[in-house]
């Protein structure tokens, strides 16, 4: 057994916690899926290797997950700052999760939210230099070219709501697209629709999202909805030093202000 | 044919630019007919839903303004939209709207002079860009009234 | 189905000189939902108010729209002729024909269009306006007064006067504050305590005040008419109803050496002690860290002298849990010492004080029985500085602002000197004079000509010994910023007036806003002066702003007023433009998911936590819940609610929609 296996065993043996969500095989080779190890000899489910991208932090929102007891959760360093995230905003509470932190050296549990913070300290963080350069390949095109291109990505859109299901930070029991009382974004997938989805998720998610790219990897039209998201913690980062999901103050980019913030803009 | 008349809608607090759009009248300053006002208690109270509405209802152009920072009535709304809109600008800007046809302004109750000139302004610049038919519309107004419910009371 | 009523209002001629107004009530008439469309020359007229009035009955309307002048106008009006006709006022709104339509457009066919069109999306709104009922919360008629200095002193009295219940806290062992520890008042020279403690006794004597001192606000909460505040009385070792102020145990403490607060450290004081002859209440206290029982655990011996058995040495710091309606933050102020100032030698020459130090030795009642002698040798100066500006005004360093009554005191204090020490000769640098008041500028005059004080223009820029003398260098500035010097026996430093050391603390103790030099800031710097950005917190004296007695006892009295008159009536009544929170039936019971991210941008903190439980009380979920006693309706929440679960009444997103949708 390696050391994530065999931490998963010794927390489920010593009752420290109900179940160990993790990765496993999928159906495929190439393919990995959430398993949830709830007895010491499963442990060796757990894998942990490239191809575990999935964001599991937001199963342990999940009624089910939560009605099985205290959950620890195979992370990497997005799932630790999605549970800080999800801390922040009143969703978990501190020793309710074990971390489990792998990628990243020796797989030491975290027990509390003091503990992640403190591991996220010393992890290096922020764009890749391709993920930049992906952005910054999009704001060089001509105005038109952007518009083009979005429409064109959009247009594949069919509104399945995959990028929803997959991302931790969207746990609102209501989504907006499903406020009717007024309808803010009509139902079919029609490019109005298409658009409106799509801003107002990166808008609700400006200053909260912590970039783990499930979104994307979700999306079965393979919509590169993770640079509008990108695009806006870049500009929460630059123009208010957001960066969400690193502890678990209460510091939403805009729930606050500073009289200084920019407005060249405003005439 | 007739030059293309735009609609432009505007998005204001009631404290300052509304204020200062009655200044406006009590001067009797003259300024386009195309804006038509929405009137909030606060910019903070402005969600960006309400212009990606106004763009899907039809709008060709936006302006939305408030008070000037430390004027807000409620202190800090205008601080807590100014970062909002700076976001969603950006956004708008990446995904190729032209943000020429949104226009933030501060007009306080005692600029009436420059909210005439804030509208003629941002009517010329739209009319120049065109009707704004790129964006996509929203369906018929018969289907919406089903979809916006109506409640009534006494 | 709606039935709503439109009245065009021709304004005389200021709506119908470009607008057609039969047109757009024709039209208007068009609009679904409407069932009655009409023209009048004037609206607002008894004949206008009544045909709204009659067509309600009449028409059954459901909602009104008023299509005349600006809601900033005559929307009170027109409300209140809808409620008069038997409608909720809140279903009546009003489109703005004459600002926003005829007075800034011309006679055109688009003025009229415009006209119709801004009927058309008030009739949308009003389709979806709800009744509203204005918003009722009882007051609970005791203001708490934080701070016994003379704006607390003289907020509590006005309250008190006018009938109402006051809790005085007050941290040290002695009201008075400041003003107790001054010598002589500016521009009269009425001598301060003599104006002042009367007023102290009379809080002291006053049937609705009830006063704690040494103690502290520990906590705050609740809202308008409604707070909680929980107090610290900080044990005094004394049990003050058997205590009779005889004094004997401050007699006979052996410790007599504790250099004394209120004499601004030029006199000592013993560890069982009142801070002055004078103090209200007149019953000492144990400074427990000098006292010599509490450090080394023997001595006792006040215990053993007093006649009344009222020594307490096991006493514990009590907390007092009160409701009040209304808080008067009075925290007053503190002065930069001298070791804040570097080329003046960091504190280190004793003969360079402070000017409330100078105060104290210009006191009949201080430790050198009003003569100004040195502290260094007791000797009288003969030649002496008077600094002003110094820090204020120096955004160097970190105090940009004007302590404002430096100019004034100098000159107090430079003619006090000079009629005590008549040969002595006294110099004043300044930067500028500052000496707008009643009898100010006349005061300072007097001061440089019949009291012949040097008036130096310029800075000082250093201060350092020669032969026992402190040789103050600085420029002359009137005369060609020529560089002088001074030997001086001793230098007085007019140092900045700044924030009590814990006013960040006590801000956000009672959630109210502070500036960047955290002074507590007012709702509106010209109408609002008195008041906080939280409601039913009203400020008065120095911890607002540097400022002086007259002024201070000005904003003490407008601050009593504010609150006597929201103690008039036994429930405030609020428009009802607030932000509610939206609750669905089981299981979900609100979409509200409770990530609270709402609560930091109410500019308000009227966002509160609900649980909502089970009959038999476990905890399904915590929402937001708005303090409808606390919102003022801003909607910055609402815009900021991703699930809509927080709408604003009056404006909601269906109306704002329908706004929109009517376009």
């Amino acid at each position: 057994m390696n050391e994530l296996q065999q931490t998963a065993k010794d927390l489920l043996e010593k009752n420290a916690v109900a179940v160990v969500i993790g990765y496993g095989m999928g159906s495929e080779p190439s393919l990995r899926r959430a398993v949830f190890v709830r007895k010491p000899d499963q442990a060796p489910q757990l894998i942990f290797d490239e191809s575990c991208r999935q964001n599991l932090a937001f199963y342990v929102l999940k009624p089910e997950v939560k009605a099985l007891g205290k959950a620890a959760v195979v992370a990497r360093t997005p799932t630790l700052r999605t549970l800080l995230q999800l801390a922040t905003e009143n969703q978990i509470t501190d020793e309710s999760v074990v971390a489990l932190p792998v990628g990243n050296g020796s797989v030491q549990p975290l027990t509390n939210f003091a503990a992640i913070e403190q591991y996220l300290a010393n992890v290096p963080r922020g764009f890749t230099a391709q993920e930049q350069q992906e952005l910054a390949a999009i704001k060089s095109k001509t105005l038109a070219d952007r518009w083009a291109f979005w429409k064109s990505e959009l247009s594949r859109c069919i509104k399945c709501y995959a990028c929803r299901a997959a991302c931790p930070m969207c746990y609102c029991s209501k989504c907006i697209v499903e406020v009717n009382q007024p309808q803010w974004v009509p139902v079919p997938s029609d490019m109005l629709g298409n658009l409106e989805w799509n801003v107002i998720r990166a808008m609700h998610l400006a200053g909260r999202c912590i970039s783990c790219g499930s979104c994307a990897d979700a999306c079965p039209a393979h919509i590169r909805i993770d640079l509008l998201n990108q695009l806006l913690a870049t500009e929460a980062m630059q123009q208010f030093g957001a960066e969400p999901g690193l502890s678990v103050r209460k510091d939403y980019a805009l729930a606050t202000f500073k009289p200084t913030d920019k407005e060249e803009f405003i005439r | 044919m007739a030059e293309f008349e735009p609609k432009v809608v505007a998005f204001v607090c009631n404290w300052c630019t509304y204020a200062g759009a009655d200044l406006t009248g009590t001067s009797r300053m003259k300024y386009a007919t195309n804006v038509r006002m929405i009137r909030l208690p606060c910019t903070g109270r402005i969600d960006f839903m309400l212009l990606l509405q106004a763009f899907g209802h039809g709008a060709d152009g936006i302006i939305v303004s408030g008070c000037h920072p430390g004027d807000c009535h409620y202190s800090a709304g205008n601080f807590h939209a100014r970062r909002r809109w700076m976001l969603f600008r950006e956004l708008l800007d990446f995904a190729g709207i032209d943000l020429r046809r949104v226009h933030f302004s501060w007009v306080s109750a005692a600029e009436g002079a420059k909210w005439a000139e804030l509208v003629n302004d941002v009517v010329n610049q739209v009319r120049a860009l065109g009707p704004y038919d790129e964006f996509p519309k929203r369906l018929n107004r018969q289907s919406l009234e089903q979809l916006c419910s109506v409640e009534v009371g006494r | 189905m709606p039935r709503i009523g439109v009245f065009i209002c021709h304004c005389g001629e200021n709506i119908s000189g470009t607008v057609d107004c039969a047109e757009v009530a024709k039209v208007s008439a068009e609009f679904p939902g409407v069932v009655h469309s009409v023209d009048y020359k004037y609206m607002c007229s008894d004949p206008g108010q009544n045909l709204i009035k009659n067509a309600i009955q009449e028409k059954k309307l459901t909602g009104v729209v008023v299509a005349a002048c600006s809601p900033r106008m005559h929307e009170p009006t027109f409300r209140r002729a809808c409620a008069e006709g038997g409608l909720n006022p809140f279903l009546c709104e009003m489109a703005n024909l004459r600002e926003h339509c005829s007075w800034v457009h011309e006679k055109l066919p688009a003025t009229t269009e415009k006209a119709i069109d801004l009927v058309r999306i008030m009739v949308e709104k009003v389709k979806r306006n709800r009744p509203l009922f204005s918003i009722n919360v009882p007051v609970t008629k005791t203001a708490l007064v934080l701070g016994g200095g003379i704006a607390g002193i003289q907020a509590a009295l006005d309250i008190a006067n006018a009938g109402h219940k006051v809790i005085m806290v007050e941290r040290q062992a002695s009201i008075g504050g400041h003003m107790a520890q001054l010598s002589e008042t500016f521009p009269t020279l009425d001598c301060s305590q003599c104006i002042l403690t009367p007023r102290m006794v009379e809080v002291a004597q006053h049937p609705n005040i009830t006063l704690y001192t040494y103690a502290e606000l520990e906590k705050l909460d609740g809202f308008i008419g409604n707070f909680r505040a929980v107090i610290r009385k900080k044990a005094k070792s004394i049990d003050e109803k058997l205590c009779t102020g005889c004094g004997v145990c401050f007699q006979k403490c052996p410790n007599k050496k504790i250099l004394s607060e209120f004499n601004t450290h030029l006199g000592t004081r013993t560890a069982i002690y009142v801070p002055f002859p004078q103090a209200v209440p007149n019953k000492p206290v144990i400074d427990r860290e000098h006292c010599m029982y509490f450090q080394k655990g023997k001595c006792r011996i006040c215990e053993k002298f007093c006649p009344t058995k009222a020594i307490r040495f096991d006493q514990q710091d009590e907390l007092i849990e009160v409701n009040v309606g209304a808080v008067v933050a009075a925290t007053g102020y503190e002065v930069k010492d001298t070791d804040f100032f570097p080329e003046y030698g960091y504190g280190k020459y004793p003969d360079i004080i402070t000017g409330l130090q100078f105060e104290r030795l210009a006191s009949a009642s201080g430790p050198t029985g009003g003569v100004i002698k040195r502290p260094s040798d007791g000797r009288i100066p003969e030649t002496i500085a008077f600094i002003a500006c110094a820090g204020s005004r120096d955004p160097a360093k970190g105090i940009s602002y004007c302590s404002k009554i430096c100019c004034m005191y100098t000159a107090k204090h430079a003619m006090l000197y000079k009629h005590k020490v008549h040969q002595g000769k006294a110099y004043v640098f300044y930067m500028d004079i500052r000496a707008g008041g009643k009898m100010y500028e006349e005061f300072v005059r007097r001061t440089i000509e019949e009291d012949e004080v040097h008036y130096v223009r310029g800075r000082v820029s250093r201060i350092y010994d020669r032969d026992g003398k402190l040789v103050v260098r600085g420029v002359d500035t009137l005369l060609n910023a020529k560089p002088i010097e001074i030997e001086a026996d001793m230098v007085v430093l007019a140092t900045a007036m700044v924030a009590q050391p814990d006013a960040e603390e006590l801000a956000q103790k009672m959630k109210v806003s502070y500036d960047e030099n955290k002074f507590l800031s007012e709702a509106h710097p010209k109408l609002r002066p008195v008041e906080m950005n939280t409601a039913g917190i009203f400020v008065a004296g120095a911890c607002q702003a540097p400022k002086d007695i007259p002024e201070t006892v000005a904003q003490a009295s407008a601050a009593a007023s504010k609150v006597a008159g929201l103690f008039s009536k036994d429930e405030l009544s609020r428009e009802p433009v607030v932000a509610v929170v939206s609750r669905t039936g089981p299981p979900e019971f609100s979409n509200c998911v409770g990530c609270f991210l709402c609560e930091s941008a109410c500019p308000y903190q009227a966002i509160e936590h609900e649980e909502i439980k089970t009959r038999d009380g476990k905890l399904i979920k915590t929402v937001a819940k708005i303090n409808q006693g606390v919102c003022q309706g801003c909607g910055t929440c609402v815009a900021l609610c991703r699930t809509k679960s927080i709408d604003l009444q009056g404006f909601t997103n269906e109306q704002i929609f329908a706004e929109l949708v009517s376009l």
